[in-house]
């Protein structure tokens, strides 16, 4: 396709590029005479006169081989009765939104998988369940689908992962990186370095292509939301964390970052009302129109007499949570059925009956669990607690963006605000770590991104996030993909264990380099040790899950780490300290 | 000099991630054919290795084949010994699959050496081409379908024959690329296909004098000579011995196969069975007499022995004339000017003559053209274009190898990949020829690889969703003769690339 094109252009760059390959010295663009690590070996031939449409076809094709050749593996369930895992999770919710009336999505439980993300998501399994019962109808039919291993239905789920991916990530990743690399005047080829790198992430392709979810759905809305803010389009960055919002509520990790920095650019440098309008009808009406489907259906349901709670044989039981309103409002109004619909939604997608957290995590509560046993408390004390830390580790970043709302900071106070959401808030997820990794690898593409420091960091973050998700991959065997996947990345980035040329920068006091080598090197060490230790030695019989603690005690070390490093180049990059302007974050930003 | 960058190794360590992700892909009967040649070798006497028929797929590979079987058998004895039971058959448990798939990345590690041995052969401004072509044919889709998807061995041997193809490249390695040669022609007999062009050539450059081709250079006709049939001694001696050569031949040259494999490799006769079906339609109306009974046959085209209905019928016989035939014309050139580019070309053309007109030819064996061709495509701009139709003919030709879902996305995009990517860097780094090119050559190869994209995506999605089951075959044979045209076109090209440069 592209041959008739470039035809008429052939000579002149052929004669162009070999002057600079043999006579003269390449041109300054490139900064670097040689790789210093195998990716950027790989991209070393389209430095200089190489059109992006050339090398942005052939970036998307490599990481999505590398995507499809992973989903040939296992997933998350496979043959694993009785309730099987995430892969049938997401194929019920595409039966029940596809087979049961609007108004029942959210009531619907049979005691299997009940439908607990926020509406985007069951809007898109519905599309996609339509979608799949085009191509075969028993995939999704109801009760007598569940637990189906069907191949074929296999590579339909695996398929609407990657274009999932390739409608919303990938293009949010390829603006973003554009943007942010504009910003501070980053060649387009290292740009490229760096998606590359972003894309290839390991946490990412195993969680959503391996083990099974659509979660970069969620961190593409995320990642449109933060180029819209880099480009200044203050209302779209409101309707797209909106909709990662609507996609996965997990996306509130990032929230009182997208809070502070719009409320922030709304202050500073002047105060500006009109944009502040514009961003909160924005939002309202994302979120209205986010909801009409379920308001709507539930109206028409309601009209046509179709309950929502067909099983039940007496009247509706109270709500689940704010059970008070019902004092205040109409039973059998006609709105009623849509406040009941929009509380039961609620109380599914966010579910504070469940305990502090589920399974093991690497976050500070499962971590301090080994030493003070948490369940002994109160279930309202430990929340309280849980939302008290995680106010006060979100404060800082969130305070220094609030009053220093620049583009350039928006990475660190996303990465330090969702650290901080993962280790201290209730019923975090070992899966959840991908929302902090997601800011911090971005870093990759911008000042500096993919010098020694920032590379040795947001490598170390990844390898250690990938790491501490070992255990749920073990579980349904794909440590292979795992093993290659990972290391494949750290090859690339050369990181350790494959490498150690990203420690030592030149510039950096020669306290920094060992400290960051030390900590590094010893948890590396510690992960490689574990990785030997849970492979070939059986943990005693009264401490079974050992190996899983000791990950969990690790992980949440190192994150915490990650957490300190983001913060302090928060407090760094802000320039907060050198005006001397007191901010409550002096403290902390000596450690780093 | 300056490192190039990347180098084959960090390519070969990106592709092995790749390929290691492939372990639980689509795999073929061939998967089960290794695994009982190394039950058949691990479990019983040399004597018996050509006789054992308790599975279907009988050995019919030479004795160093055998013997690679039997080596890889005892490392396979000491990892799950399960798979080396003879009546295990069918036998895939991971085990075996991690195994038997490891072993071809591990193999193919052969490859890579002789690759890189190419690399460090070139010198000055043509090594950064060198290194181009050695990484696209380390990455080349032909191996990662047909090794590692589908399952052979062809990355340690192709492995081998590079090898000998570059030693021929210095006057001491002569002797060296000779013998490599023979051991491989111990390995998998096909490669007798570019044996002629190895027979000329050393006899040209080793055994007569480069002054005068009437003096004999007798000590290395006698080096030569004794060395091959040492390893001929060494493969099939003990068989000789025994009086097991009439069975291993059997084995080795199974003779009672028809004209076309089961798919059409794309070829001449894939173009004349094309014509073939078009004249059932046409031969009526201009009262060419038709053969009915061949009409009948509901598996025309698909299945091993066509008949054809119009057209007269082929015998082994034609092929094997033909084939001579068209090896020798490229040969009378090599022994008249016996340079190493010359004879990389007279390879390349031996591999052609025999696809094109050769009998039973698979489609795999399309790798016999695309693979020496690969190491003199970057000569020139002349050498690109008649290569380019060949490397999207080729490898086009090779998809319906994978008919499952699952591989259809790897196969394609790989394959679109590696051409975007190959395409692109070729056109920069080959030089221009010092003569006039082709009239309107490399508007043909531009057009034609623009077809290939309307083709692949009827083939593989829009005939499906408009006939359903119904003509199976269209595809197949769409897909085949488009490649047939394109590797014919390639071969013409590069047969007057050939006689003019």
């Amino acid at each position: 396709m592209a041959a008739p094109s470039s035809a008429p252009h052939k000579p002149r760059r052929n004669k162009a590029k070999k002057t600079a390959t043999y006579d003269a010295i390449p041109k300054p663009e490139a900064l670097v005479r040689t790789p210093s690590f195998p990716l950027a070996a790989f991209l070393w031939p389209a430095r200089g006169s190489v059109s992006q449409w050339e090398v942005l076809p052939l970036i998307l094709m490599a990481v999505g081989l590398f995507r499809w050749a992973a989903g040939l593996w296992g997933y998350s369930g496979f043959q694993a009765p009785p309730m099987f895992g995430d892969f049938e999770a997401q194929r019920h919710w595409m039966e029940i939104t596809t087979q049961l009336p609007i108004s029942q999505w959210y009531f619907n439980d049979f005691q299997w998988w009940g439908l607990d993300y926020p509406p985007l998501t069951a809007y898109h399994s519905w599309l996609l369940g339509k979608i799949g019962a085009f191509i075969d109808p028993t995939w999704f039919e109801l009760f007598a689908s569940r637990g189906i291993h069907d191949p074929t239905l296999k590579i339909y789920m695996r398929a609407t992962v990657i274009v999932s991916e390739y409608l919303i990530y990938i293009p949010a990743a390829v603006i973003f990186v554009r943007r942010y690399s504009r910003l501070f005047g980053v060649a387009p080829w290292t740009a490229w370095v760096a998606l590359v790198a972003i894309l290839m992430q390991p946490a990412t392709i195993l969680i959503d292509h391996v083990h099974f979810q659509y979660n970069t759905v969620m961190l593409g809305f995320v990642l449109s939301s933060m180029s819209s803010m880099l480009a200044g389009r203050h209302m779209w960055a409101a309707v797209f964390f909106v909709a990662a919002l609507g996609f996965k509520q997990m996306a509130l990790y990032y929230a009182p970052a997208v809070f502070s920095f719009l409320l922030g650019s709304c202050i500073y440098p002047r105060i500006n009302v009109g944009r502040f309008a514009t961003i909160a009808i924005a939002t309202v009406i994302s979120f209205a129109v986010l909801i009409l489907p379920i308001v709507l259906g539930t109206l028409y349901d309601a009209s046509r007499g179709i309950d929502s709670q067909p099983d039940l044989d007496g009247p509706h039981p109270p709500l689940p949570i704010f059970p008070q309103l019902a004092e205040y409002l109409d039973t059998n109004a006609v709105y009623y059925p849509v406040v009941e619909q929009l509380v039961q939604m609620v109380h599914r997608v966010f579910p504070f009956s469940r305990g502090l957290f589920e399974d093991k995590v690497a976050n500070f509560w499962c971590a301090i669990n080994v030493v003070i046993k948490m369940r002994k408390y109160p279930a309202v004390l430990l929340q309280r607690i849980s939302l008290g830390a995680t106010l006060a580790s979100i404060a800082p970043a969130n305070l220094i963006l609030l009053f220093r709302p620049r583009k350039e900071l928006l990475p660190y106070a996303f990465a330090a605000t969702a650290w901080g959401f993962f280790m201290f808030s209730y019923q975090v997820h070992e899966k959840s770590a991908l929302l902090p990794l997601l800011p911090m690898t971005i870093l990759l593409a911008g000042k500096q991104g993919l010098g020694k420091d920032i590379r040795a960091w947001v490598g170390f973050a990844n390898l250690l996030g990938v790491w501490t998700m070992f255990p749920l991959l073990s579980r349904v065997d794909l440590k292979v993909p795992y093993v290659v996947l990972t290391l494949l990345w750290a090859y690339l980035l050369g990181l350790p264990p494959t490498s150690t040329s990203a420690y030592f920068q030149e510039d950096q006091s020669a306290w920094i380099q060992w400290s960051t080598a030390i900590i590094h090197g010893a948890f590396y060490i510690l992960m490689i040790v574990w990785h030997g230790l849970a492979q070939f030695v059986t943990p005693p019989a009264d401490k079974p899950d050992l190996w899983v603690v000791a990950n969990v005690g690790i992980g949440c070390a190192g994150f915490i780490m990650c957490y300190l490093w983001c913060l302090g180049k928060l407090v760094q990059e802000s320039g907060i300290l050198s005006r001397s302007v007191g901010q409550n974050t002096g403290g902390k930003s000596k450690t780093q | 000099m300056t490192e190039i960058h990347p180098s084959l190794w960090q390519c070969a360590v990106v592709a092995a991630a790749l390929k290691i992700l492939l372990f639980p892909a689509y795999k073929s009967t061939d998967f089960e054919v290794h695994r009982n040649w190394l039950a058949i070798t691990n479990s019983l006497p040399i004597w018996d290795w050509y006789y054992e028929k308790t599975s279907e797929w009988t050995l019919d590979y030479p004795p160093f084949f055998a013997y690679f079987e039997w080596a890889m058998s005892q490392v396979a004895y000491l990892v799950h010994p399960v798979m080396l039971r003879l009546h295990n058959l069918g036998y895939d448990s991971w085990q075996a699959v991690y195994f038997q798939r490891f072993s071809v990345i591990v193999t193919e590690l052969v490859l890579i050496y002789a690759l890189q041995m190419f690399i460090d052969s070139a010198h000055g401004t043509s090594r950064r081409a060198a290194q181009a072509a050695a990484i696209s044919i380390l990455l080349s889709p032909g191996l990662l379908i047909i090794d590692h998807i589908h399952f052979q061995y062809n990355g340690c041997m192709y492995g081998i024959l590079i090898a000998s193809l570059v030693l021929a490249r210095n006057k001491s390695g002569f002797l060296a690329s000779g013998l490599v040669f023979a051991a491989l022609l111990c390995m998998k007999h096909i490669y007798a296909y570019l044996a002629p062009a190895y027979f000329v050539f050393l006899l040209r450059t080793y055994c007569l004098s480069p002054r005068s081709i009437y003096k004999i250079q007798f000590f290395n006709c006698v080096k030569l000579g004794s060395g091959i049939v040492a390893i001929l001694g060494l493969a099939f001696g003990p068989f000789t011995l025994k009086g097991q050569m009439p069975q291993i031949l059997s084995r080795l040259f199974p003779f009672s196969r028809g004209l076309c494999h089961a798919y059409w490799a794309p070829n001449v006769w894939a173009m004349y069975s094309f014509m073939d079906r078009i004249l059932i339609a046409v031969a009526p109306r201009v009262g060419l007499p038709v053969n009915q009974e061949a009409l009948k046959s509901v598996t025309r085209g698909l299945v091993g022995d066509t008949s054809f209905a119009v057209l007269p019928e082929i015998t082994p016989r034609i092929c094997f004339a033909l084939t001579l035939l068209f090896q020798a014309i490229p040969l009378t050139k090599l022994f008249l000017r016996p340079t190493w580019e010359a004879f990389i070309g007279a390879v390349t053309l031996c591999g052609y003559a025999s696809f094109l007109f050769g009998w039973h030819v698979h489609e795999k064996a399309i790798l016999l053209v695309i693979i020496p061709f690969s190491l003199i495509a970057l000569r020139d701009r002349r050498h690109l274009s008649a290569f380019r139709p060949l490397a999207v003919s080729g490898h086009v030709s090779l998809f319906p190898l994978l008919f499952t879902p699952a591989e259809f996305p790897i196969k394609t995009v790989y394959t679109i990949f590696w051409l975007m990517l190959f395409l692109v860097m070729f056109d920069r780094l080959a030089p221009a020829s010092n003569r006039q090119r082709f009239f309107l050559f490399d508007r043909f190869s531009t057009l034609y690889i623009a077809i290939s994209i309307p083709l692949i995506v009827y083939c593989s999605l829009v005939h499906g969703v408009v006939f359903g089951n119904r003509y199976e075959f269209l595809p197949l044979m769409f897909m085949s003769s488009y490649s047939a045209v394109g590797v014919v076109g390639s071969w013409l090209g590069f047969m007057g690339v050939y006689f003019t440069s």
